[in-house]
């Protein structure tokens, strides 16, 4: 039998949510999502807590086999050796790995220029062409001259609001950006490319300082021509 | 004496409009912004400046909702909530744009003119030449790769007011029923004669007082003599199209007095290769 609240409709209460000025800090916490989040940290606490323990009760007396491996140096336990735990194969496959993602993530980055460039034009700079203007005599010079001077810069940029400029500076910034990570990515590529083929069987040199047309700080290698099979 | 020319190129465009009402809207799908575009004053503008994430020139799409070659486009909404699209205009991909950001006073491409496009090929700047000069006014294009062609004709399927030319622009006797007189010749030729080229289409098509604006490999500067002698032409200005080409300059000048067939007749003997 339903009770006789059902017949007198009420108006739901809503639950309330984040003010519109602090929306940025996301969802409005409430209980439901304070006790999970409180749940994870006092499970994280009690973790810690009993590492703690095991710690603080440890037998200085104990053994285990690897112990005659391992070491532990100021307290830290030491790695065994990884010196030979991938074959050179194996090092070689992992590497043209790193390569390809770091080619991959080169690309990429070259395409998202691509298409910021496409619509960032420096309009507000002044041309840095060089710009000939043909004249009959002097005079025409004269006032193609004054005329040009007075022509000065665009008017465009003065009127701008100002959130559109910030949004325009923020654009500039981040081409400026992806075109800094380019080179990086560039620089690391080639290095990655150098180490390669300093692995493989030519016949190489490294070139001392004399012989250098523009000292770097990396080593340049030079290789005997031969004929490739 | 050369009349005084107006600052901005292309009829004025640079100027400052009222395009900024337009921040307020939402922008739009991908590609637009809550940006502002500031068009040219003084009545017909071709070409505007859009501010906002992109800073760019642009033009106003005679088609709105088509893209030519996965351009961006950006939105701009007015009072009475309309919008209005434009397209960006790249300057890696036309030599004309880098031309006007390179700072070209006139283009003299503005609304209701008429052009004559030699070197059209995907008609890629073609279509932007044809949002600037609008409904009124008629862009003929020339291209001759039947490949690049294919892309022209469809282009001018939606910009109604291209007229697509498949043919080599050396011969404009065999398009000369097609194209009528024009106020403006582009030429993007790429060819070692583009002098002859430019002199025998503007002997055929362009008006008396027209201008050109060509696009040629800096190494070809001098020999805008030759062009000097047959038709009295004058440069006006020449830009270098850096930084977005190399080696390339934009030339814009006037061809003065009429046609001198002797004279022609005499100088294509001698034009030639260059």
């Amino acid at each position: 039998m339903s009770s006789l609240r059902n017949a007198i409709s009420r108006r739901p209460h809503k639950e309330r949510s984040q003010p519109h000025s602090r929306r940025k800090f996301g969802l409005l916490e409430k209980h439901k999502d304070y006790v999970e989040r409180a749940q994870v940290f006092h499970k994280k606490e009690q973790t810690l807590q009993k590492l703690r323990e095991k710690a603080a009760f440890r037998n200085p007396d104990e053994f285990y086999f690897r112990m005659m491996k391992a070491k532990t140096v100021d307290g830290v336990h030491k790695l065994e050796n990884e010196t030979n735990k991938y074959n050179t194969d194996e090092l070689l496959l992992m590497k043209t790995q790193d390569m390809g993602y770091i080619l991959q993530k080169l690309q990429s980055e070259k395409k998202k220029i691509e298409k910021l460039a496409a619509v960032l034009h420096s309009l507000d700079s002044q041309p840095s062409n060089r710009h000939i203007y043909y004249a009959e005599d002097r005079e025409e010079a004269k006032e193609i001259q004054s005329r040009s001077k007075k022509r000065g810069k665009l008017p465009t940029s003065d009127d701008v609001f100002d959130d559109i400029r910030s949004k325009t500076a923020i654009s500039y910034r981040e081409l400026e950006a992806r075109r800094n990570r380019v080179s990086q990515l560039e620089k690391l590529y080639m290095d990655m490319a150098l180490q390669k083929e300093l692995q493989k069987k030519g016949r190489k040199r490294k070139l001392r300082e004399d012989e250098l047309a523009c000292p770097t700080s990396k080593p340049v290698y030079k290789w005997r021509s031969e004929r490739k099979r | 004496m050369r009349p005084p020319r107006g600052r901005g190129s292309g009829g004025g465009f640079r100027g400052r409009g009222d395009g900024g009402k337009g921040r307020g809207g939402g922008g739009g799908g991908r590609g637009s912004d809550r940006g502002s575009a500031m068009g040219g004053r003084g009545g017909g503008c071709g070409v505007f400046i859009a501010k906002g994430k992109e800073d760019a020139i642009v033009t106003k799409n005679l088609v709105p909702g088509e893209v030519v070659y996965n351009e961006k486009r950006i939105y701009v909404h007015n009072e009475d909530a309309t919008k209005v699209e434009y397209r960006v205009w790249n300057p890696f991909w036309s030599k004309l744009a880098t031309a006007i950001i390179g700072g070209v006073d006139e283009i003299w491409i503005k609304p209701g003119a008429r052009v004559l496009y030699l070197g059209a090929a995907s008609g890629t700047t073609v279509s932007h030449v044809s949002d600037i000069v609008g409904p009124t006014g008629v862009v003929y294009a020339v291209a001759f790769s039947h490949r690049s062609g294919r892309d022209l004709v469809n282009m001018a399927k939606k910009h109604t007011n291209v007229i697509p030319i498949i043919e080599d622009a050396r011969h404009p006797s065999k398009y000369r029923i097609l194209v009528g007189m024009v106020d403006v010749i582009f030429s993007d030729v790429a060819q070692p004669d583009w002098a002859r080229i430019l002199a025998l289409n503007a002997s055929y098509f362009l008006k008396a007082g027209g201008h050109f604006v060509i696009s040629i490999k800096a190494n070809y500067i001098d020999s805008t003599q030759p062009v000097e002698a047959v038709f009295q032409s004058e440069p006006f200005e020449q830009v270098m199209l850096e930084p977005y080409e190399r080696d390339h300059a934009c030339v814009v000048g006037a061809i003065v007095s009429q046609r001198n067939p002797k004279l022609l007749s005499e100088m294509l003997g001698g034009i030639g290769s260059m």
